[in-house]
């Protein structure tokens, strides 16, 4: 590991603020020429917004941006940056979805033109994806908007590390593994292992303490807008790390000992067959159960969701979503993000015909106290909040509705350990109050707090587990090849 | 070992990612599908129309709708709405049998000018971040009133040449079918398969990031306003080139001939998914429509329902198709 | 196609021409246009003289048929009453092969394309009411002075030893009131027996007309008679009953509830008056002058077409089948196109 490199770029007391808001407060921050340098914090901590002021989206309002020495930080801009090899992936993705893979190449890549440029992107991207996830399964010529989201990652990154005719020194990978199932993350991670040392910089954003450990020579941890804490990342384990991060470490799930069957009697909420499960197996919650649906990413477990959804509209049973693909299937981004939590209750908040204006303010309140939304105000735009915080008023959508049966599409993509444990202890509140969650998630660990996992393979549910049978091995060994039960 | 592992893990994947493509497929089929059966049935019903005048008859006055049409394309594809379009053209063919007749060099002034206030429109829209529909059907009131103070009564005569131009009958193929083809295939490869359309159109699917990837979203969106403005400009000459006199209400009709003809042709309303071809396949068919309906002998008081009927039959087809895509998860 | 038609055309012309002169006129109206096919191009139909107009044609086309006058004569209707649409329609109609087509236009210019290219493809157009500028094409008026010059007439006669009239005009600037006026004021020379005592504007509307004439009668003597341009003459009544005054006569515009008013009038009282005004049969008549242009006769190009008037005889019978709110039609024939005077430039 190469941690010694020259300094590549450099922050000297950068501050940023949005309205009354620091986001950003006298940041220290060096990257040096072939390291990989991982940055970690709260959602909300500002790292995201750090890394927009080094991708030139946004522009810092104090401090030095020092690169190669020189101070750039008047009249930066994405221009700029990419002039001196800077690139950034963004956490929420920057592909247009109407466009097909090689198009979406060429937006980065001003120097292919001419004739023949259609064809040469679609080259260089399709040998690109081969190189960082050999296996991909993706043609140039398709269109984004038809690709997973986890896939639209793939082409994303893959994009980033095209290089015709420019410089390409340092690229920022902000949350790169959110949307990717392990194997395919595994992929990635190793590529930013060779790319950095080949001499390249990579900043690695992300809430997986493991890949961060493994993969980062340097970890700076940030909290509030400050860069709290940088060292070598072998001198951080999984605890100090969440430690300096302002959590205290997660103590060990004792759940598995403690595990009652909620099935012995009753007939089950929900069950539903799998659209196109073989056999006749299906897929069962009763109250007060949290299920969890597993596997690797786009086997069916969504459409699962979609069929459960649509089954208790048809019967009128009310159920809740949320969805984990926020930007198209979650917020209401032109609204409020009281409007955005209280849209899923309107019928508790109605006083004759009309809304009760108080009670919509009150509801929201509350699940601002419960869900520890950070705003000033609740009536800000939704958009104003983190991903994060945006996702913790989904949850309060949900939750504050009158449904029994709850939906949730990964939903914890992207949010940071702090949030997640909060809504955790949320989830097993609601669940001992008699609610069933539906929950399918990318993350192994969130599984120990399903009462059964059901694990999905090309759109079947092969595998059904109680919580006291659970083992990551088995659901792994069921998710890539045939196992009976 | 892994071999296997990894294709049994890629098979639903690809499967998926063909009926994506199938339906995609279709989906752009459809505009060129509706037209060759509404032409066929024409052709049935009144075989006199497959002839080099019928085709003439039926179509030519198809190429300023066309016009228009791609024109409200260039607009959609960045997610606006021009519901002015009507009203320019009216405008246009005012300016084009009084000033350009009369003083020429006034006359191409005043067409330049449109395109200029239409750039102004596109960076007014964008920079002070305002509702397109808005915007534009304030303006429509203004180029209505423009008509109709330099045309206070319908009159006017379209300069000679335009008439001749619009009236060429070369051999083999008519006027209206040359231009069609000739415009559709133009802004294809300009808006579908050249670098700058791909800019054009990646800020209609995703604005956000165009403007992080470094492009100047004031230059594409007055671009795009410009252009139209451009096209609406071509769509009246070509207009009053046919009808040789004008009215300020010439056009009106056009502002939703041409939104129902992106529609048609397979554009949406968001996202930057147009398509030139089938926007000008989507004219056509509105104006061949109207064309059957008077071949059937539809009584009058059901023509108009029945027009709306043939709209919202290939639009419902068009959401059959839709479904065929699987959501991506 | 053009080519092939065009002779044909000019010969059947030639051979109609030449024996016209010897056929007996109504008679001659027969065999050459039994094959003929005649299309109505309509713009608007939303109101009621529309769809007064539609039913003449109707009623009348449909006798032709069955006659065996002619083929077939279909009428279509625009949807939007937008110009373009029309010359759509139009360019239908040639293409399915029509021999003549009869137009009620949208705009008086913007079809003249599309008339111009049924003109070249020897396609008889006529149009009227809303009538096209393309000079190819055959236009029919009503004939407005007409109308003012026959309202004399009638007064005139009935009051042979002269008496004192009052003109209620229409709407201020527009042509077609200039043209009754002009056809009063020279009724009024021709009959000097009529004197012409006062002028109000009653905006073609019973409430205005009722208003302006309430305001000027205590400055008027004695009022015998009162002219109109149509459609406001139980406002006009109104406003001499209100006033205490004997009731004049008043000419009428043909609306059913002035000849309700009048019958009840004539009924209780024995007043007697005369009423004028166009018809929405004008459809008619324009098919006939179509199928006589079919026929291979020599017209104008820009004809007038007579108004409709109810006597004191034919109320009784005008009033039988109009329906509440409707207009007096009269259904033409084909000898009325013969009555057709020229225009001399409109």
């Amino acid at each position: 590991m190469n941690a010694n490199g020259p300094v590549r770029v450099a922050f000297a007391g950068a501050g940023k603020s949005f309205g009354a808001v620091r986001a950003l407060s006298d940041v220290d921050l060096s990257v040096r020429a072939g390291e990989c340098l991982g940055l970690i914090g709260h959602n909300g901590a500002g790292k995201s917004t750090l890394m927009q002021v080094l991708a030139g989206t946004l522009a810092a309002d104090c401090g030095q941006l020092l690169i190669e020495g020189r101070d750039l930080r008047q009249g930066y801009s994405v221009q700029v940056a990419r002039q001196h090899g800077i690139r950034c992936v963004f956490q929420e993705l920057s592909l247009c979805p109407n466009l097909n893979v090689a198009e979406n190449t060429r937006l980065m890549s001003p120097a292919l033109r001419g004739f023949g440029w259609r064809r040469r992107a679609g080259e260089l991207i399709e040998a690109m994806l081969e190189q960082i996830f050999p296996g991909h399964g993706i043609e140039a010529d398709d269109i984004v908007a038809d690709l997973s989201i986890g896939k639209r990652q793939m082409v994303e990154i893959a994009r980033a590390f095209i290089n015709v005719d420019e410089r390409l020194d340092l690229i920022i990978l902000d949350e790169p593994t959110s949307s990717l199932d392990a194997r395919v993350a595994e992929q990635l991670l190793r590529h930013v292992r060779r790319f950095a040392e080949g001499g390249g910089s990579i900043v690695l954003i992300s809430h997986i303490l493991g890949e961060m450990l493994g993969t980062c020579d340097r970890i700076a941890v940030m909290r509030d807008g400050r860069i709290v804490e940088t060292r070598a990342a072998r001198d951080f384990t999984h605890d100090s790390l969440v430690e300096v991060m302002g959590g205290t470490a997660r103590e060990q799930q004792q759940a598995t000992e403690d595990f009652a069957s909620r099935r012995e009697q009753g007939s089950p909420r929900v069950e539903q067959r799998p659209a196109r499960q073989a056999d006749g197996r299906t897929v069962q919650a009763f109250a007060g159960e949290i299920v969890g649906l597993s596997g690797l990413a786009g086997h069916g477990q969504s459409q699962l969701l979609t069929q459960v959804l649509r089954d208790c509209v048809k019967h009128g049973s009310g159920a809740s979503f949320v969805a984990g693909d926020r930007q198209t299937d979650g917020v209401f981004a032109l609204w409020s993000i009281a409007e955005n939590i209280t849209i899923g209750s309107l019928n508790q908040l109605k006083r004759g015909l009309l809304l009760n204006p108080d009670a919509e303010q009150a509801m929201a309140d509350d699940w601002m106290k419960r869900m520890s939304i950070r705003t000033p105000d609740m009536s800000n735009p939704i958009l104003s909040l983190s991903g994060g915080n945006q996702q913790k008023a989904l949850f309060a959508r949900a939750l504050a509705s009158d449904s029994q049966i709850i939906l949730m599409d990964d939903p914890m993509r992207g949010v940071d350990v702090g949030t997640k444990r909060e809504v955790y202890s949320i989830l097993m509140e609601e669940a001992a109050r008699g609610r069933t969650f539906i929950w399918y998630t990318t993350e192994l660990e969130e599984l120990t707090y399903c009462d059964h996992v059901y694990v999905f393979r090309d759109g079947q549910a092969v595998l059904d587990m109680p919580r006291s049978e659970l083992s990551e091995e088995r659901i792994l060994r069921s998710s890539f090849a045939e196992e009976t039960p | 070992m892994n071999a296997p592992l990894n294709s049994v893990a890629r098979a639903p994947v690809a499967a998926r990612n063909n009926a994506a493509r199938r339906a995609r497929m279709l989906r752009a089929a459809l505009p060129a599908v509706s037209l060759v059966v509404l032409l066929a049935t024409i052709f049935i019903m009144q075989p006199r129309a497959m002839s080099y005048m019928g085709l003439n008859l039926m179509l030519n006055l198809a190429v300023p709708i066309a016009l228009a049409t791609i024109a409200q394309m260039l607009i959609i594809s960045v997610n606006d709405l021009d519901l002015s379009m009507g009203s320019f053209i009216s405008f246009v063919a005012c300016v084009a049998v009084t000033l350009l007749d009369q003083h020429p060099f006034l006359g191409w002034l005043a067409l330049a000018g449109c395109v200029g206030v239409y750039a102004v429109l596109g960076a007014l829209i964008h920079s002070r971040n305002l509702p397109s529909i808005v915007v534009t059907l304030g303006m429509s009131f203004i180029w209505v009133g423009g008509a109709i103070l330099l045309l206070p009564s319908p009159g006017g005569t379209a300069p000679q040449w335009l008439q001749a131009l619009v009236r060429i009958k070369p051999p083999l193929i008519p006027l209206a079918i040359i231009v069609c083809i000739v415009l559709g295939l133009a802004m294809h490869f300009f808006l579908m398969r050249s670098t700058v359309g791909v800019v054009l159109r990646g800020a209609g699917g995703n604005p956000l990031a165009i403007a992080k990837a470094g492009w100047s979203l004031l230059r594409i969106k007055v671009a795009m306003y410009a252009m139209a403005g451009g096209f609406g400009v071509l769509s009246g000459l070509f207009l009053v080139g046919l009808t040789t006199s004008a009215d300020a209400n010439v056009a009106l009709r056009y502002t939703l001939l041409s939104i129902a003809g992106v529609i048609l042709g397979g554009g949406e309303f968001v996202g930057g998914r147009v398509s030139p071809m089938g926007a000008v396949l989507g004219a056509l068919t509105l104006v061949l429509a109207g064309s059957l309906l008077s071949f059937i002998r539809i009584s009058p008081d059901w023509q108009i329902g029945a027009q709306g009927a043939i709209l919202i039959f290939v639009l419902a087809l068009r959401a059959a198709v839709n479904r065929m895509e699987v959501r991506p998860l | 196609m053009k080519s092939r038609r065009h002779p044909l055309r000019r010969s059947l012309l030639c051979a109609a021409l030449a024996v016209a002169p010897l056929m007996a006129l109504p008679d001659a109206s027969h065999a050459d246009t039994a094959d003929k096919k005649i299309a109505l191009s309509n713009n608007y139909a939303g109101n009621s003289w529309r769809q007064l107009m539609l039913a003449s044609w109707q009623q009348t086309t449909d006798k032709a048929v069955k006659d065996g006058l002619i083929a077939s004569a279909d009428s279509f209707t625009t949807a939007e009453n937008q110009a373009t649409e029309q010359a759509a329609q139009i360019q239908n109609l040639i293409l399915q092969g029509y021999d003549a087509i009869v137009i009620n236009a949208s705009s008086p210019t913007a079809l003249n394309g599309a008339v111009k290219q049924a003109c070249d493809a020897g396609i008889i157009v006529v149009s009227f009411d809303g009538t096209v500028s393309e000079p190819c094409a055959y236009r029919i008026s009503m004939d407005f002075k007409q109308t003012g010059i026959e309202q004399m007439d009638y007064l005139s006669e009935r009051f042979p030893q002269g008496a004192n009239v009052l003109e209620v005009r229409g709407l201020a600037g527009v042509s077609v009131d200039e043209r009754i006026h002009s056809g009063i004021t020279a009724g009024a020379q021709k009959h000097p027996n009529l004197k012409v005592i006062g002028e109000v504007n009653g905006n073609w509307s019973p409430t205005v007309a009722q208003k302006a004439v309430s305001g000027v009668l205590p400055s008027l003597p004695k009022v015998d008679a009162v002219v109109t341009q149509g459609g406001e003459g139980v406002g006009i009544a109104q406003a001499f009953v209100a006033a205490g005054r004997p009731l004049p006569a008043i000419i009428f515009g043909n609306r059913e509830e002035e000849l309700s008013w009048w019958k009840k009038q004539s009924d209780t009282q024995g007043y007697q008056s005369f009423s004028i005004s166009s018809g929405p049969s004008i459809s008619s008549l324009a098919f006939y002058v179509a199928q006589q242009l079919l026929d291979g006769k020599q017209m104008p190009h820009d004809l007038l077409s007579p108004a409709v008037t109810v006597t004191q005889q034919t109320l009784d019978a005008s009033l039988k089948d109009l329906p509440k709110g409707g207009i007096v039609s009269e259904t033409y024939s084909v000898d009325d196109v013969a009555k057709l005077k020229p225009a001399a430039s409109l």
